[in-house]
Order: C-alpha cells, then structure tokens, then sequence
C-alpha cells in the first residue's frame, strides 16, 4: 500500500497536521448536531482525511465500510428525460458524490438526486443518530445554477442531512452557499509540519533520513502532504538509503510543462507557437486538469520572467483562466495566453536589446 | 444642392453601367426621329430620372446612328467637342450646373468623383486628346473598357472601407493599376494553393514599393508566363492577376509553350532548370511591367477613360461609336467579322435579335454527340449501350437469358449522374436521335407514381399508365411498326426527384425496367441518393463529370464568335471557373452578358458572377480558404459571414487549427515578427471569445449570439491574419489541416474514461479516498513508478509478485495498468514501459491470472462470469464488504441499497438462469479448496442478514452466488440494451 493512504490518519486524535481542527471538529461532531460544513484549502492539505475522520467518528467504523456505485439516474429536465451517470461512494450513514462530474448538467444532480436522497431519512433503528451526511466533492467546480439550487435544499432538509462540502477555492462557492455552512479553511501544511509528518513516516517504516533530505521534499512538494508523502516514497522506490544529494524526480506532466515554459521563452514566433499547442494538447489527452496546466506554467514562466514584466503576465493569466471557465475548449484559452505572453515578451525583448 | 443629386446619379449610373447603357446600343435598332429633341426638353425638370436615363440612351444611339452615317470621313478630332456639346445640352446627364466645355465638364466630374484623386483627373483632362488621336489611327475599343472599370474602381474603394488597411497604403493610389491589382482575383487566390504549395516563401523584400504599371488589356494577349520564386514587389497573386489582367496566361509548370519566365532572382529550382532547358526567355518584374508599360502610349487612352467619372461614360458613347465604324471600315479584316455583327450596323443587328428568339443554351445545343463538351467516353458508352440494347434484349431472347444475365456491361437501363447543366440530359437525346431511336422525355413535370394497376381512364389518363402501356408495348412497336417508329427510348428525366406525389415510383420505374421491351434511360443529379439505392442495382451506372474548363472555355468561345462577342480565352475560361462546370449557366450569363456589351474582359467576367455566382456548396476548407486566403481582406462582410455560416461547427474549428500558418499581409514589413505575434495574441483571444459565446449559445440557448459567435471565432481571427500560408512543421502540406480539437478531444474523453474506470477501483479497494483529479495529478506517476520499477530492477519472480501485489491492493487491474501507462506517455518522452523485458510482462500477465480465483475481489466488474464474453465494464455496482469485517454486518440496508435492489432486480430474465449456474460452479469450486474470498453481497431484501461471505458458510455459497450472478448479468445485460 502507498504510504500517503497507510499513514493517512483515521481518527481525528491522530492528526499531525492539523490536529487543532480536528480538536474543534471533534467537539463540534460530539455534541451531538453538527452545522452544515464547508472544507477549503489547497490540494493536499488534508480536507479529505479531516471529512473521512469526522465520519468516523460520527458513525464509529461503520463509515468506512462503504460501497461504490455507479448508477444511472432518470431525471425528468422539463420536457425530456436525461440520463445521469453518477458514481456515489456510500455506507450506511452516509453518501459521497461529486456532483461536477456531469458536466453542465450538475443543475439536476443537485435539484433531482441530491434532494432525493436528502429528502429519505435514515432508517435508523436505534435511533443513535438523528441524521445522515451526504458529502460533495468539488463545490467549486459546480455551475452557478446548481449552488443556487444547492441552497434551498441545504435548508429544508437539514432536520434529516448534513451536508459537508469540499473544495478548493471558497471564493468559487456563492455567498449563500457559504453563508449556510460552518467553513473551515484548511491550510496547506507548512514545511516544518511535512517535516514532521515525514519524519513520523520514516521512524515507522525504519528509514535512515539524511539531514535535510525530508526539507528538500518538503520544498519540492509545494507544500502538499499528499504529493510530499508520495515523493518520499518515490525516492525510496528510486533509491535507498537516500544520500543528503539525491535527486527528487520531478511529475512527470510538471517536467512536460517545464518543457513547455522553456519553450516558449527561447523563441516566440508561430511555429514555436504551434509546437506548443501540440505539447499542450499532449497534457490535456493525458487528462491533466488545463486550469492545473495553466498554474503550473505560469509558475514555470515567472521563474524565468523579468521581474518588470511579472505582474502584466499574471494580468493575463488570471484573466485567460476566467475565460476559460467560462468557455468550453480549454486549449483555445491556453493557446490564447500562450500567443498573448510571446507577444509581450517578444516585444519586450525587442525594446530591451534591440 | 447637387451634391445628392450626384450622388444618385452617380449610383443610377452604376446601376445601370453594368447593366444597361450598354445595352442601348444593341436594343435601339430603330430610334425615333423625335427622340432627340425630347430630352432637351426635359432638361429643366429634373424629375424623372429613369425616362431620362433611357431617352439619353436613345438618343445616344440615335446619335450613334447619325454619326455612323457621316462620321466615316469626318474627322474625329473635329467633332468630339462638338458632339459633347451637343450632348450635353440635349442629354443633360447629371449636372445642369456643368458648363457644356469639355475642360469643364471634366473638373465638375472631378468634384463627382472622390475616388479619383487629383493626378488623376489631370490625367483624364490629357487622355481626351490622346483618345483622339487614337481614335485617329482607328482603335476602336475605347468605349467598351470604360464601364466596367469603373465599377471596378468603385467597388474596390468599397473594400477599402470595408476594412481592409492592408495594401492601399503601400501602393499609393496614383494610378488607376494600383486600385485595381489589388482588386483583382477576388475571392480566387485563396482557394487555389496550387503554386502556394512550395513551402516557406519569403516576403517580396520591396513589398509595394512600386507603382504597378497599366497598359491595354491585350497587350500580353497570347503570352504565357510562369511565376517562380520571390518577386521583387508583388506577391504571387498580385502578378499572376496582373498578367491575366492584361491578357496573358499563367501556368504552373514551365513547358514548350511558356513564353516567360517571370523571376526576379534565379533560385535555380526545377522551373528555371526547365526553363534553361526549353530556352524560354527570363523576365523579370521590371520586364514585366515595361512589356506592360510599353503597351501604354498607344492604348493607354482607353484606360485612362475609365478614370473618369461614370456621368462621362454616357457622354463618350456617342463619340466612340463612329470610331468603332470607323474601325471597322479601316481594320475590318483584323478585327474579325464578329465585332461588325455586334458592334457596328444596325441592320445587322436587327438579324440578330430575330433570331435571339431562341436563347443560346438552345441555339448553341449540341447537336450531334461529339459536340457535347466532355465526358466523350461517357456519350460512347452510352451510345453503345443503345446501340446494342436491340441485340441483347430483344433478337438475343430466344437464346436464353444465361448469357443476358452473365453479361455485367449489359444492363437494361441506363442511369446518368451528374451535376445540372452538364449535358445528361442533352446527350441522352443527342445520342438516342443519332440512332434513330424516338425519345419519350418524362420528367419531373409529369407525374411518376405508382401505376395503377387497373387503368380506369383509359391509356393516355395517366402519365404513369402510359409508362407503363409504352414500356410493355415496345415489342409492338419493335415488331409491327418497324417501318414506321422503328425505335423508342424513354428517357426519365429527374428521377431523384420523385417525391411526394410520385409515390411508389422507384418501385414502379424498377418493375418498369424488368419488363421493358425498350431502353430506359434514367437521369438524375445525385447517384448516391438514398432514394435511388434500389435503382442502382438495376442500371449501367455513367457519371458525368465536369468538364474542365480550358473545354468550356473553347466551347464558349465558339459561342461568343458566332455571336460576335468580343472576348478572350482567359476570360470565358474565368466564366467557366466561376459557374462551377455547368455549361448551360455559362452560356447564360454569356448571353446576359451580350446584352450590355460587346467585348467581354476578365474583369467583367469576374465583377458579374462575383454576386450571380453559382451557388455551390462551400466546404469548411474552402471557406477557411477564403477567409483566410491572401484575398481574404476583400471580402465584403456578407461574404464572409457566409462563409463562416457554412458550416458554424466546423469553419471555426479550421480556422483555429490554421490560423497560426498564416503570414498576415496587414504586418507589413515585419522584421521581427512582433507585429505578427501581436496580430497572433489578439486573434486568439478572439477566438476564445467565440469558445466562450459557443458556450452561452449551446448551454443557455441564446441563438441570438451566433453572428457574434462567427463574427469573432472566424471572421475577427480571418481579418486579422489572412495573408499567405506558410508551413510550420516539417513536411508538412501547405493546405489546410483538420481542425484537430476534435480527434484530440474524444482522445481525451476516451482517456478521462479509462482515468474514471481506475479511479473506481481505486476507489473500490477503500484505501483511496482522493478524486479523479488528484489521482492523475499526484498519484499517477509515483504509482507507474511502483508498477514498473521493480519489474526494471528486481529479479523476475520477485518483481511480478510485488507488483501483482500492489496491483491487489489497489485492486487495480489489469485495464488499469494499461491506462496508467498509457497516460504517462509524453510525446518526446520515452516510453514509460521501455526497458521491460517481454518476458517479463508476460510473467506480469500470467501471475496476475493466476492469482485472480485467490483475490478479494471488490469490483463486480472484475470478476469474469463464464458465458459472457467480456467482463461487464466496471458501470456495475461495485460492492465490497471487507473479510474481518463481516461479522459486523449492520442490518438495514441503506437508502442506496434499496435503490440499486430495484433498479437490478427487475433485471432478472430467465436468460441469466444458465450463467447463473456455471457460476455457482465456479465458485463452489474454489471455495471447497482455499475459502474463496468473494465478497457478495445479498440482495434479498425480505432477509437482510443474508449476507454472509462464502468464506464463512460454504453451505450457504450458492445462495449469494446466485444473487451476485443475477445482479451482474442482470446490469449486464442492461448495458447491453
């Protein structure tokens, strides 16, 4: 088993990272009703650990006995009838889904399915618990339409549901949505916490850590425990005993979006455009989120930037990945920030030297 | 006050100055005395515009006439101001405020005319003499340039304001060539690549620097040139329009009868190569506009004509009439005959016009076979297939039908395709005449249903009927009118267009056929139409194709000479290009054409059929083609929405992939490319626009957007960079590529599903809690490295057995693997499995088989049911229930539970009892031997504590195993459906 889901904490009083939260959490869960809760925080800072913990300890290990399924649900959409394909992690207590995942038409997941199911009270024959808790992934990728329906139904039902929701950026989750939950802001771990938590793994697992060597993961990681976790066990994969100067493999589609960035800063002209969209159209196929793309080469590209041109070219990014939200072909966006950059820094390269 | 007025006029003028002035001359056979003094008359009352314009024309040639008498012998010169004079007071064009001098008349039409900058009225002030003179020496074309050139010239200042910066600027507008090159090959250019198709080419380094020169319109009559290389200051359009503009021919490749080599620099390519060997002359661009300027002393004058202003133009005809006689009589041996039919006498006109009666499509039918342009093969086939339709079908009888049936080229109808106006139609009679047979014509003005099979009215009553009567009769008149009506052929004109009221008529022309006594022959425009499948089978199929159009050009020609036209090759080859091979609409617009002038120019052609062009179907490519084409700049913005509505799915998704290879000709000069990456960045963003007004369209249905849609996904990106295309990758064709969004994106959705299909196992083994997202972000390539490092490093056995270990864990399969190895290729990047001996992926293969009958199985999908096939893809409930934790076992099933229990046990169907059984076998088997650890999950609703793993009561294996195999086949066979 990777070491990310074998240490991966099952009970809040095992927390490392954030064991503060999970004390509140812990209270919270214990006196009996629990608001509606909003998670955020960067990927990889533990929201997900912190839910499955907080099931269990609402439900006890019955929440981890959970069944996946894939269903296919009816749903009447005023004159025709759709089709939804929705895979739903569930156990007794309680269901997990990710409503994004039916694209534009997440509106009836919410307005059909989430109602259905929020609407059915639990049989629940010794009566421990008064409720069920229905967990949805991915709030901010949700459309506006279905946060809006969201809304209604996180009132009327809350005497038999809880909702937990999780995701990125709260800023993506509307105001009313928000207002109805108790949010949580999860933060990244900082260096020292994934130290620490390195550090626990390794006493475990009976590795010698050279000084410095689970810091340098833990800069590399970005600050994400998962990816820190999976880069330890990487290098143990790739080498072991670690030297103080091994390598840290770099993501394999992170080294492509380097590629990409050095690309585009030696040369910026069409066909260096066009072989760019080829490389970025290879990241898409291999399923790599474009707004993650985006980031990533953006970061690339600031390492390399001259400091004046830094803030015009975030402008930019920040503006193409709007749009890009707001539009359907993400490489079109990408593209469109890629030519909008080679015309800046061409242009800048041309005043700066001639 | 005149400033309207002007205006009006002016807009009349051109109105009519394509159309109709011209045609006064030809109509008036006979003017009426009194006309002449009737507009004089009208002069202080301005108001009826139209009357005035046609008792202008009147008189104009009434004046024509007058003039023809005397001015033979009358001196040209002499009479010019006078006759203006005269006009002018009569006539009264435009402008009362115009002073009846010459001079005058000239600065007033200057004050008309705001595209003619100053130059260039001084330039018509000097041209009159000059036209007079040469007039002198009995040139007589002067008129018939005028109008169309200007036209020209007004239409290219319309494209100038429609937008398109790109080349007036470098050109100057000095001279009326530098309006008009531009203005050339509209529309062309583009969708040709033919000679594009050499790769990068650089920019003409003195790009508009010089002046294009003009000179007369035939002054490279008979020349053919080949382009090759860069050229000094133009583009390769600009001067293979320059050169067709003044007569000459360009081809493609140099052969024996190229006359020039136009090249400015000797790359030593294979056409110079050729061409040293042919000895063809070299010329460069400066030859070529001297050969052109040269040309201009004499024959500039009627150019120069044409820069005045449209009101002149109905001035000049008076005066250029007489010249024209006078040419006639001077140079009526060169200047062939035809142009006294057209031009000249009235007398000679009337004959015409008694005769045009008949329109040219039939005056100039073909008619016999071999006239028919093109497709000879096709008139041979079907003429022999006539001919010999007697012998195989009716004398050959007697012998058996073994050999009819045997015989594939003989069938018993015949069935021509091909697009209208090619001639199916023509040489089916043509062909059927030659061979004395008598053609019953049938067409889709008939009615064609379905025969009745009693015939209550009789034997003419209905069309059908008589098909019938006729079809079955053939032996009758085969046989006893011989003498008479030796022969009969039903043609069946139109057969795809049996429609509504035809019902049955496929059905009834088939069963027609099986028992034909005479030929049939069927035409139609589409062979592949979904009606005529049935058809096909039962006819020799002949397709006509278009012929080319050097064919129609010399059939055109053969036309225009007969009728006296005036016109050459290069532009009736243009009229062919531009009716898309239909010979009936060619002659059409060439009979229109007569109408209003005699002498028919390449640009003529082209401005005409620029808005009566064939409608044609215009693919994606052509439109991207178009748009961004070189010429793309001239389109005028209802075309190009056109275009990019031709298809809005599609034209948008091209121009996004091609955009990039176009070297924008708005940049200019560009040293360094900044302009072109900054014309690139906002072209882009104008496309994403256009993703995110698709967006709002489709999802929201607001169809109101989609002009904004197409306006800024192709028609902002198609302004801001069409030019020439260049290739940006090695060996790579210089046309258009498919737009590859959408190969990649079902690539992509095809991966995301493999990724979903992983990520449920995953999922299903419970030690994974994170989304898809991350899984392919963060987890991906670590977990590659645990499947595939130790296969690199450790020996053999122990590699396959960690790996098939963590496989197990994650309860990932052997699809799975697949996917994530699939999804850690880069392109560029090496392949992640290299280095992985065959063998030992073949030992990865079998351990993981073998261990399958031992494994916890946690996705339904994952077990293999004997009798089927293929293991249900992993849509299935998957279910788990962990082997420490079945005790523990909860009653009441959960709200999911329930749902699914509906959903799958209304599946069951007496079908799955047999897999059912093979099933309990399986599982018994193992479960005996080593506790088999298949998790089921019951589904029995009335007894909820059912579930038990096989593992702890064996007795109770069968049960659950019956569960399970009627829930998986069940879905199963709900996926199927």
């Amino acid at each position: 088993m990777l070491w990310v889901d074998k240490y991966r904490p099952k009970t809040l009083d095992k927390m490392i990272v954030h064991d503060d939260i999970a004390q509140h959490l812990k209270k919270l869960v214990t006196e009996q009703d629990c608001p509606h809760l909003l998670f955020y925080g960067p990927s990889g800072s533990g929201k997900k650990t912190l839910i499955m913990a907080v099931l269990r300890q609402m439900y006890g290990a019955s929440a981890e006995k959970v069944k996946i399924e894939n269903k296919t649900w009816k749903v009447d959409a005023g004159s025709r009838t759709l089709d939804l394909e929705l895979t739903t992690l569930s156990s007794t207590n309680h269901v997990e889904i990710n409503p994004s995942e039916a694209g534009f038409q997440d509106r009836y997941v919410v307005q059909e399915i989430i109602k259905e199911m929020a609407k059915n009270r639990p049989i629940d024959a010794k009566g421990k618990k008064g409720y069920k808790v229905l967990v949805l992934n991915e709030v901010d990728k949700l459309s506006r339409e279905a946060q809006h329906s969201l809304r209604r139904t996180m009132e009327k039902y809350s005497a038999s549901c809880r909702l937990i929701l999780c995701c990125n950026s709260s800023s993506k989750v509307t105001e009313a949505v928000r207002s109805r939950c108790l949010n949580v802001r999860i933060n990244a771990p900082t260096e020292e916490q994934i130290v620490k938590v390195l550090e626990f793994i390794g006493k475990k697992e009976n590795l010698q850590l050279p000084p410095g060597f689970a810091a340098r993961i833990a800069v590399q990681s970005n600050r994400s425990l998962r990816r820190a976790v999976l880069l330890f066990e990487t290098c143990r994969v790739q080498q072991y005993p670690f030297t103080s100067i091994q390598a840290i493999p770099p993501m394999d589609w992170e080294q492509y979006v380097s590629e990409i960035a050095s690309d585009i800063m030696q040369e910026q002209s069409p066909k260096r455009l066009f072989m760019v969209r080829g490389k970025l159209y290879e990241l898409l196929i291999n399923c790599i989120p474009p707004e993650i793309i985006l980031k990533r080469l953006l970061s690339e590209l600031l390492k390399k930037l001259d400091a004046e041109l830094k803030h015009e070219v975030c402008h930019w990014a920040a503006y193409y990945e709007h749009r890009m939200r707001l539009g359907q072909k993400a490489i079109f966006h990408i593209e469109a920030f890629v030519a909008k950059f080679m015309s800046i820094y061409k242009a800048f390269l041309i005043a700066t030297f001639g | 006050m005149s400033d309207i007025r002007k205006w009006f006029m002016k807009s009349h003028d051109k109105n009519n100055g394509s159309g109709s002035v011209k045609p006064a001359k030809p109509t008036s056979t006979d003017p009426p005395p009194s006309q002449k003094p009737l507009p004089t008359a009208s002069k202080p009352e301005k108001s009826a515009q139209g009357g005035q314009e046609s008792s202008g024309r009147r008189k104009t040639s009434k004046y024509f006439a007058g003039d023809a008498s005397k001015g033979k012998d009358e001196k040209e010169v002499e009479k010019t101001p006078a006759k203006r004079k005269s006009q002018k007071s009569s006539e009264e064009i435009h402008d009362d405020v115009k002073p009846p001098s010459a001079k005058k008349l000239h600065k007033g039409e200057e004050d008309d005319d705001d595209f003619v900058p100053p130059s260039a009225s001084k330039k018509s002030v000097e041209a009159t003499p000059a036209k007079k003179l040469k007039s002198g020496t009995g040139r007589g074309i002067v008129k018939k340039s005028v109008e169309p050139d200007e036209n020209d010239d007004d239409d290219d200042v319309n494209d100038e304001v429609a937008g398109t910066p790109v080349k007036a600027g470098g050109r100057g507008r000095g001279g009326r060539g530098s309006a008009a090159a531009p203005a050339a090959g509209r529309g062309r250019g583009g969708g040709r690549g033919g000679f594009m198709n050499f790769g990068e080419r650089k920019d003409p380094p003195h790009k508009g620097e010089k002046e294009v020169p003009e000179g007369a319109p035939t002054c490279l009559t008979g020349l053919t040139f080949v382009i090759s290389g860069t050229l000094d200051s133009l583009e390769r359009e600009e001067a293979e329009d320059l050169i067709k503009r003044h007569g000459g021919r360009v081809t493609g490749s140099v052969s024996k009868k190229t006359n020039y080599l136009l090249a400015d620099e000797d790359i030593g390519g294979r056409k110079s190569e050729k061409a040293k060997e042919l000895g063809t002359t070299f010329i460069n661009e400066d030859g070529l506009f001297d050969m052109i300027r040269k040309s201009r002393p004499t024959k500039t004058p009627p150019n120069e004509e044409s820069k005045k202003s449209v009101d002149k133009v109905a001035a000049l005809q008076p005066k250029a009439s007489p010249s024209k006689v006078e040419t006639v009589d001077s140079r009526a041996n060169k200047a062939a005959p035809k142009r006294v039919v057209s031009n000249a006498s009235p007398v000679k006109r009337k004959g015409t016009t008694g005769s045009d009666s008949l329109t040219w499509t039939e005056k100039y039918k073909p008619k016999v076979p071999n006239d028919i342009i093109g497709n000879q093969s096709i008139v041979k086939q079907l003429h022999d297939w006539l001919l010999h339709w007697n012998e195989h079908f009716l004398h050959t009888d007697p012998k058996g039908k073994g050999k009819k049936q045997s015989d594939s080229g003989s069938k018993k109808a015949v069935l021509l395709s091909g697009t209208p106006g090619i001639g199916k139609s023509t040489s089916a009679k043509l062909v059927s005449q030659m061979l004395g047979f008598q053609a019953i014509e049938v067409n889709a003005s008939d009615t064609r249903g379905k025969a009745d099979a009693k015939i209550v009215k009789g034997i003419g009553g209905s069309r059908a009927n008589s098909i019938k009567e006729l079809v079955s009769s053939g032996s009758l008149n085969v046989k006893m009118d011989l003498s008479k009506q030796p022969k009969t052929v039903l043609i069946m004109d139109e057969v795809d267009g049996m429609s509504a009221g035809d019902r049955g008529g496929v059905a009834d022309l088939i069963a027609s056929i099986k028992i034909s006594k005479i030929p049939i022959i069927c035409i139609c425009n589409d062979r592949y139409s979904q009606k005529l499948k049935s058809l096909v089978n039962y006819c020799l199929l002949l397709n006509y194709r278009k012929p080319t159009k050097q064919q129609m050009g010399k059939r055109l020609m053969q036309v225009a000479n007969a009728e006296g036209i005036q016109v050459n090759e290069i532009a009736l080859e243009e009229l062919a290009e531009r009716v898309n091979g239909d010979m009936r609409m060619a002659i059409n617009q060439l009979q229109y054409m007569s109408l209003s002038m005699s002498a028919i120019k390449y640009d003529d052609v082209r401005q005409r059929l620029l808005s009566s062009a064939k409608d044609e179907d215009i693919s994606p490519f052509v439109a991207v083609d178009k748009l961004l084409g070189f010429n793309g700049g001239k389109l005028r913005m209802d075309e190009r929405i056109d275009l990019s509505m031709s298809d809005a799915d599609l034209v948008p998704l091209l121009i996004q992939e091609n955009y990039l290879n176009f070297r924008p000709s708005s940049a200019g000069k560009d040293d360094n490319g900044v302009k072109r990456m900054n014309l690139i960045a906002r072209a882009a963003e104008s496309i994403g626009n256009g993703d995110i007004i698709n967006v709002q369209i489709r999802r929201y249905r607001q169809w109101q957007l989609s002009p904004s849609g197409c306006l800024s996904s192709c028609i902002i990106p198609a302004a801001l960079l069409h030019g020439q295309r260049e290739i940006l990758a090695q060996g790579e064709r210089n046309f258009n590529r498919f737009g590859g969004w959408l190969g990649k994106n079902s690539t992509m959705g095809k991966n995301l599903r493999l990724l979903e299909d992983a990520h449920v196992h995953l999922l299903a083994s419970r030690e994974f809690i994170s989304n898809r997202e991350t899984l392919r972000v963060d987890y991906l390539s670590h977990m590659l490295r645990q499947l595939t490092d130790p296969l690199r490093v450790l020996p053999k056995d122990e590699a396959v057995q960690k790996v098939v270990e963590f496989m197990d864990t994650y309860s990932i399969s052997q699809e799975d693997f697949d996917t994530i190895v699939e999804l850690s290729k880069f392109q560029g990047h090496p392949n992640p499995l290299d280095g992985i001996q065959p063998a030992i992926k073949a030992a990865l293969t079998k351990a993981y088989k073998l261990g399958s009958s031992l494994r916890v199985v946690r996705a339904a999908d994952m077990i293999t049911l004997p009798g089927i096939k293929k293991a249900p893809k992993k849509r299935i409930a998957a279910i788990l229930e962990p082997v420490d934790d079945a005790l523990a076992e909860e009653n009441g099933d959960t709200l999911a539970e329930s749902e699914e229990e509906n959903s799958s046990d209304t599946e069951d169907t007496d079908g799955v009892d047999t897999v059912e059984k093979k099933l309990q076998l399986d599982l018994l088997s193992p479960s005996s031997k080593s506790g088999i650890q298949v998790q089921l999950n019951s589904k029995n609703s009335g007894s909820s504590s059912a579930k038990k793993t096989a593992a702890s009561k064996p007795k109770k294996a069968p049960e659950p195993a019956e569960n399970k195999g009627s829930r998986g086949s069940g879905s199963a066979s709900k996926r199927k459906r």
